[in-house]
């Protein structure tokens, strides 16, 4: 096998156009390494962790600028995304266990397009983007429309992560990160629901909601019609009602191993139904009607 | 393809070679012969292979060698310090928190690790500390026994 170290990210792009097609990019290695031992030894193996710039978190304008190197953990300690961002905060706070926080890297879960990566549907409601370079330049890709399939982005085989902007959440927004697994430590996600919420100024209303569900569909996806459903409303108990019972025909899970799709589809409407009980709570001060 | 990997385990420098597929838990045990780190899930979820990397507690089996470059890592050999044993490991003897021992090591890591920045651990903090750990016996009341007394004896309240 063979194994490149590249310093700088047009020299990690000059190795992934020539090995890109074989080779795999590794970073922290809790997810390739596994691969190597258990399924298929890749071409080769592009160890990014050397080309300077591409962690800390920082902030860049409105919004913060994550490098994709920066390991869970850092993400989990920083204060500044615990304050603007705590719907990241919480999926790195659950995310399997300080071990592997401590070496596994935001742009491993990102790239990694695992259906049920944890930081990943609080990336979709914060309508955070990318910031990819290729050979031939750079592109921003918002992950909306980043994932295309499980294991499969943007990123392709010879783009590299260079960049994740988040930009803060509307101020008053209130959000929260629901997951729903066996033992609180290690285990992926059945299910993961973020919902994001804003109120109108008199907090009689739902002003801009968003859900982004992991582990239910090939992709992390957001719960769109959900989410017009419940635009310029109040939330009342019919209306949470009927919005879980949508995002549950939004998604479209699959049987495995973690549970059965019928399962899914249960837990997708109760953490909807508890996620959008909670953000509206927290954001109105009210009870729903 | 072989890589040459100057690293410092235990305050020891060295300096070997190892394949780019090769784990940092296989280059411990298998190239430098230092048994004490176990191998078991080989996936990163029992913390059965916990060692210290520049501080922190990672699962070695999930971590590339080649990561050792550089790095400053301390491995359950490197915490006796000639026949005294480290306060964790006493600790862990003298509550019988060691039924078949498989875990132990690991454990023993992830919880200097704790008590190198905290001698009053909450439970909140025990629980995170040692939550990547996995003890098939089940003995985690024990566990938990151990990580107290240490911590008592570390800041001499025992």
């Amino acid at each position: 096998m063979e194994y490149f170290e590249p310093r700088s990210v047009s020299e990690a792009l000059s190795v992934l156009a020539r090995h890109g097609a074989e080779a795999k990019i590794i970073a922290g290695g809790t997810d390739v390494m596994v691969d190597i031992k258990f399924k298929e030894e890749p071409g080769g193996l592009v160890n990014i962790k050397k080309i300077p710039g591409l962690n800390g978190i920082s902030e860049n304008g409105a919004g913060l600028r994550i490098g994709p190197l920066t390991t869970i953990r850092e993400i989990e300690t920083s204060a500044l995304v615990r304050e603007k961002l705590p719907v990241l905060w919480e999926a790195a706070h659950q995310f399997a266990s300080l071990q592997v926080r401590n070496t596994a890297t935001i742009g491993g879960n990102i790239c990694r397009a695992s259906p049920s990566g944890e930081t990943l549907g609080p990336l979709l409601v914060l309508d955070a983007k990318a910031k990819l370079a290729f050979g031939d330049g750079q592109k921003t890709v918002p992950f909306t429309s980043f994932f295309q399939g499980p294991g499969k982005s943007s990123v392709g085989v010879d783009g590299l992560l260079t960049e994740i902007d988040i930009p803060y959440p509307p101020a008053g927004s209130k959000s929260v990160y629901l997951k729903h697994a066996v033992r609180g430590a290690m285990d992926i996600a059945m299910v993961g629901v973020a919902v994001l919420m804003t109120s109108d100024s008199g907090k009689n209303n739902i002003q801009d909601v968003r859900i982004g569900l992991a582990a239910v569909a090939p992709t992390p996806i957001r719960a769109t019609k959900t989410e017009a459903l419940l635009r310029g409303k109040p939330l009342t108990a019919a209306l949470v009602k009927e919005a879980a019972a949508l995002a549950s025909t939004e998604a479209s899970p699959i049987n495995d191993q973690r549970s059965s799709a019928e399962y899914r589809r249960w837990i997708v409407e109760a953490l909807t139904r508890n996620g959008l009980g909670q953000t509206w709570k927290a954001a109105t001060g009210k009870e729903i009607a | 393809m072989s890589i040459t990997i100057v690293t410092k385990i235990n305050g020891n420098s060295i300096t070997a070679t190892a394949d780019a597929s090769t784990s940092l838990l296989e280059f411990i045990r298998d190239t430098l012969e230092m048994k004490g780190s176990k191998l078991c899930c080989n996936t990163g979820e029992c913390g059965a292979c916990t060692v210290i990397y520049n501080g922190k507690p990672i699962n070695s089996c999930v971590t590339m060698a080649a990561d050792a470059n550089g790095a400053e890592i301390t491995t359950i050999e490197g915490l006796a310090q000639g026949d005294k044993l480290h306060p964790v490991q006493q600790a862990f003897i003298d509550t019988g928190a060691v039924q078949c021992g498989y875990c132990t090591p690991g454990y023993i890591m992830s919880v200097k690790v704790l008590l190198d920045r905290t001698t009053k651990p909450t439970a909140d903090d025990i629980e995170e500390a040692v939550s990547g750990n996995i003890c098939r016996c089940t003995g985690y009341n024990k566990i938990v026994d151990a990580i107290h007394l240490a911590a008592d004896r570390i800041a001499g309240r025992a």
